[in-house]
């Protein structure tokens, strides 16, 4: 028996993924690539835009015209909004939440069986997370021998307005520390270079236990004590933060332990006030500049990342002007630009859309533009020293490995070398691109167990 | 058929035990108690206690059993109130509102939370002064912090358009309520409340907490920093 895995969306999804793979397999399926061979077909749905969406309502109408020439099953699992599941009932043979993982096996033993447990009783439109600890009990398939991801918390209690995942995700529930220590440790003993927590507001974490867990920066100083402890090369990575959360205590701890990467991705969704105030983000703009100043303060040479959305409802040209602004002041290495489309379920959606496609797509083309010449000075700068690289591919156009350094900055390598992949290496910057380097390899410093 | 039945055959009592869990109604649902009607548009909805502790100023997500839209409340009553209360304004046309002022005493209503930092706990409510600055239904968060914290040092200035959106004002100390109305003349103070504001002095360390419309919470945290208060002294939940 094979199964077909579609993964829509975030890294979160990606590691639902594994856990999913590994339930699958603990009963025996073997994964297959090839929808056509498969006789289990799944979705993780990602909603945060329509595109995916379109996909899956694509996708199952195929594999449903495909059940008239054979036998098979479909599900879908993720982020899904409850207008789309009403609709996915439909289509698809199995539906469940993330935190009914551990149920997997029994619905699909007991798929096209009638019970009463059917009968429909009055059932929450907000996913209820109480039973994702038993989720995180599931001992993942990691898709890689180097990349891992290790969810710390799940769901969201922010309520922005441009967003549905309190709606999707659920509330906010905190991992147990000690189950994240474990994983943490266990995967650092198998040679894991690049560690990830993982959690729609991975600062928030433990704040739903009221000072029975561990707070994040807790967390993370536990976790840099290991690192310390156990000498091994690895770098430990979370995302994504929300600004409120984010205090100078995080930012120390970081400071404070090798393991810890430099390396911080901290949304600012807007540079304006306003705008920070319609999408409900809870933060000021003097709140994120003092995160930031401590950042740059006590993490010098950390690379900077965000998200930006533009064309928000409201956002005129002054608010857009003022976004810009932040831009030049803070000089993020990296930002995700993303263009505001309504989702069914966030608060703006019942808003007149008032930002025109065109103005979206000007903003978002000249926003661009200032990231790329704040990436490329901060390349050019780079140039002539040397950096840690952790190799994870090969370059499309030239074959070459690339890796990417602690900071998250993509490096070219000057030749292709496949056993590189999963290693350390010191590489000298030859040359800068707008996003990314190029550079010579010095020396391999550490080998995957 | 009664568990009993099954004695001597555990795994169909089992699961007979399962589906009887299953029909247990899910704590998310609250039957409503009562709509109360405070003006021709506005009423509060009435449910049981709440079934989780909460910090007054905090919101709920109300849904409809059987509709799949929801929306978020501030909870309008108090944290040791014998009921879960949250005021409502009922959108002209709109989807959501008036399906929730057409319930009846018995109806489910899903219930999630609570959320939200907005909100005050009891050793800062004795020990701070607290300006609460409210437009129309924006009070709601104010009333919950009042009634949890009757000591509470506070000035409540409440915007409405006229004098009959002054909800439930019996309820609060007349020295420390002002209302103000921008299109009837019967208010403490006649007009838009940021304009009151502008001619308020507060002292330095007061913490304002504004609760209503987006453009309420524009202009009044322009003003208030132009007075020279911080940022951080000055806490918004925005209504949408």
């Amino acid at each position: 028996m094979k199964y077909h895995l579609i993964t829509l969306g975030c890294q979160m999804n990606l590691s639902d993924s594994e856990r999913v793979s590994a339930v699958l397999e603990g009963m025996g399926y073997i994964r297959t690539e090839i929808e056509e061979e498969a006789n289990l077909l799944g979705i993780l749905a990602c909603s945060v835009r329509q595109k995916p969406i379109d996909k899956i309502y694509n996708k199952i109408a195929e594999w449903n015209r495909w059940k008239n020439r054979r036998s098979l099953i479909t599900f879908v699992s993720g982020c899904i909004l409850p207008a789309d599941k009403e609709k996915f009932l439909k289509s698809f043979d199995l539906i469940f939440q993330m935190s009914e993982l551990a149920q997997l096996p029994q619905m699909i033993r007991e798929y096209g069986i009638v019970t009463p447990a059917g009968l429909k009783q009055p059932s929450p439109v907000m996913p209820k997370n109480e039973h994702i600890l038993e989720m995180w009990h599931i001992q993942p398939k990691y898709q890689s021998t180097y990349e891992a991801y290790v969810p710390i918390q799940n769901g969201c209690d922010k309520f922005c307005t441009f967003c549905a995942v309190p709606y999707t995700r659920g509330r906010e529930v905190s991992r147990p520390s000690a189950e994240i220590l474990e994983e943490v440790r266990h995967l650092v003993s198998q040679g894991y270079k690049s560690i990830t927590l993982l959690g729609q507001n991975v600062n928030s974490y433990g704040l739903d236990k009221n000072g029975e867990e561990l707070s994040f920066a807790d967390l993370l100083r536990k976790i840099g004590e290991f690192g310390k402890a156990s000498g091994e090369e690895f770098w430990l990575y979370f995302t994504s933060p929300h600004p409120q959360d984010m205090n100078r205590e995080v930012i120390e701890v970081i400071a404070a332990y090798d393991c810890l990467a430099k390396q911080i991705h901290l949304p600012m969704q807007s540079g304006d006030e306003r705008v920070l105030i319609k999408m409900n983000r809870r933060h000021s703009m003097e709140k994120y500049r003092q995160i930031v100043a401590d950042i740059r303060e006590l993490l010098p040479q950390a690379t900077l990342f965000t998200d930006i959305i533009v064309g928000f409802t409201s956002e005129g040209e002054p608010e857009f002007q003022n976004t810009v602004a932040a831009m030049d002041e803070f000089r993020f290495n990296m930002a995700y630009i993303a263009m505001y489309s309504p989702r069914p379920g966030a608060a703006s959606f019942r808003w007149e859309n008032e930002v025109a496609a065109e103005v979206k797509k000007d903003r978002h083309r000249k926003l661009s533009e200032v990231m790329k010449v704040h990436s490329h000075q901060y390349n050019e700068s780079m140039v002539g020293k040397t950096v840690r690289l952790l190799v994870n591919g090969t370059d499309r156009k030239t074959g070459f490995s690339t890796g990417l350094t602690e900071g998250k900055l993509i490096v070219r390598l000057d030749q292709k070398d496949d056993s590189l992949l999963g290693k350390i290496v010191d590489v000298k910057i030859t040359s800068a691109a707008d996003f990314s380097m190029s550079g010579a390899l010095q020396m391999v410093v550490s080998i995957p167990v | 058929m009664e568990k009993n039945d099954y004695a001597g055959y555990p795994g169909v009592q089992s699961r007979m035990e399962f589906l009887k869990d299953e029909k247990k109604i899910d704590e998310s649902f609250y039957k409503l108690i009562e709509i109360k009607q405070l003006t021709d548009e506005t009423f509060s909805l009435k449910l049981p206690k709440a079934r989780f502790p909460f910090k007054a100023g905090q919101h709920i997500s109300v849904g409809i059993h059987g509709n799949y839209q929801s929306r978020e409340y501030s909870i309008y009553s108090g944290i040791h109130d014998e009921n879960l209360e949250i005021l409502v304004k009922e959108v002209e046309n709109g989807y959501f509102t008036p399906r929730l002022h057409k319930l009846k005493a018995g109806d489910l209503v899903e219930v999630h939370g609570p959320f939200g930092r907005f909100g005050i706990g009891p050793i800062a409510a004795e020990k701070g002064k607290f300006v609460f600055i409210a437009s129309g239904t924006g009070i709601a968060p104010f009333r919950s912090m009042i009634r949890s914290y009757p000591k509470m040092d506070y000035t409540l200035i409440h915007g409405v358009r006229s004098s009959k959106e002054a909800y439930q004002r019996e309820e609060y100390d007349p020295a420390r309520y002002v209302l103000c109305t921008s299109q009837d003349p019967k208010g403490d103070f006649q007009g838009r409340l940021t304009g009151y504001l502008k001619k308020c002095t507060f002292a330095p360390a007061t913490q304002f907490y504004l609760c209503g419309n987006s453009n309420m919470i524009f202009d009044a945290v322009e003003i208030l920093q132009k007075k020279g208060f911080k940022r951080e002294q000055i806490h918004c939940e925005v209504y949408f």
